[in-house]
């Protein structure tokens, strides 16, 4: 730990990831930026709010961006969702510390881990791995869905 | 209107922590109207350099947490080879997510939306007994702590005894 080396960053949503700053008390009626909007609205180009400020729609980002992007939300959609049924095995998601309520909408990862559908997509367009177990989110289908 | 999930989440540990304190740090809000702006005091873990010193920090949460990481500042004076000379806290757990395609960083010492003030915390009081100088912040913290350890000592024990001083007025 510890290591504070200076990077230039390879996340893939640096673009949209916006600055640094830390969020003014006063700032934001929009609310935070949400990438949700990129994973429900496909017909229509998705919007991104790199900083509360400044609302950019996909068609300003590079085109290598868009390329990642639209892989990584198609990779998010090919894991399997489902609906919170009740069940006493699964019972809080540990993104938002919720108890899942009957009817929530729900994401499951490969090594068996379920959140909410909202709090896991947007944390996987960041990162690709489980925040439970630090499991990769199958490589396999990854480059099985990029070699496509 | 309804609060954002980074809010309510924050407000969820505050009151956790407010029920059940952790040992090693006390922790509340810069301004009670502002959720995203917290004040840590850390007691110098026992056993250390830094044992018997008050250590006042900042930490500000982006409005997307827990998918990002907050930063962390101390405010009181301190002497590390992980802490930047402004305070800056320079931790691994803390830096921006993404995907590492390099692997210098084990996974679970990155960031993740599971991580809480607690952990958090629990992980700087740890660098505190155990800096890292593989990558400083401060790079005469960490020479002196190499190179010349009495000197580092000293001026830790200087901060503790600041700190201390602080904390009476
Ligand atoms: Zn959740
Ligand atoms: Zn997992």
């Amino acid at each position: 730990m510890g290591n504070c080396f200076k990077r230039s960053t390879t996340d893939d949503i640096s673009l949209l990831r916006g600055s640094d700053s830390v969020r003014e008390p006063s700032s934001d009626p929009v609310g935070p930026p949400s990438y949700q909007e990129a994973l429900s609205v496909q017909s229509s180009p998705p919007i991104y709010h790199p900083s509360p400020s400044l609302t950019q729609s996909a068609t300003q980002l590079s085109e290598e961006e868009q390329i990642r992007i639209a892989k990584r939300i198609g990779l998010i959609q090919h894991l399997p969702t489902g609906k919170y049924d009740g069940s006493k095995k699964i019972r809080e998601c540990v993104i938002c510390m919720g108890d899942f309520m009957v009817g929530d909408a729900l994401r499951y990862l490969p090594c068996m881990h379920t959140y909410h559908m909202t709090c896991i997509d947007g944390w996987l367009m960041r990162r690709l791995t489980c925040p439970s177990c630090i499991e990769p989110v199958d490589a396999a289908l990854l480059t099985s869905y990029e070699t496509n | 209107m309804s609060e954002p999930q980074s809010a309510l989440l924050l407000r969820k540990q505050l009151a956790e922590l407010n029920k059940n304190p952790v040992e090693g740090f006390s922790a509340g809000l810069i301004d009670d109207n502002d959720i995203y702006r917290w004040e840590v005091l850390i007691i110098g873990p026992p056993d250390t350099l830094y044992e018997g010193g008050f250590f006042k920090c900042h930490l500000y949460f982006p409005k997307e947490y827990p998918l990002r990481p907050p930063k962390m500042k101390f405010v009181t004076e301190i002497w590390h080879p992980n802490i930047e000379k402004n305070g800056d806290v320079c931790i691994s757990i803390l830096h921006e997510p993404g995907d590492d395609k390099f692997g210098y960083e084990k996974a679970s010492e990155r960031w993740l939306p599971v991580h809480t003030v607690e952990t958090i915390l629990i992980s700087v009081i740890s660098m505190l007994a155990d800096p890292n100088d593989e990558s400083p912040a401060n790079v005469d913290a960490a020479k002196e702590w190499r190179e010349s350890y009495t000197e580092f000592k000293r001026k830790v024990a200087r901060c503790v005894r600041k700190s201390q001083e602080q904390e009476e007025c």
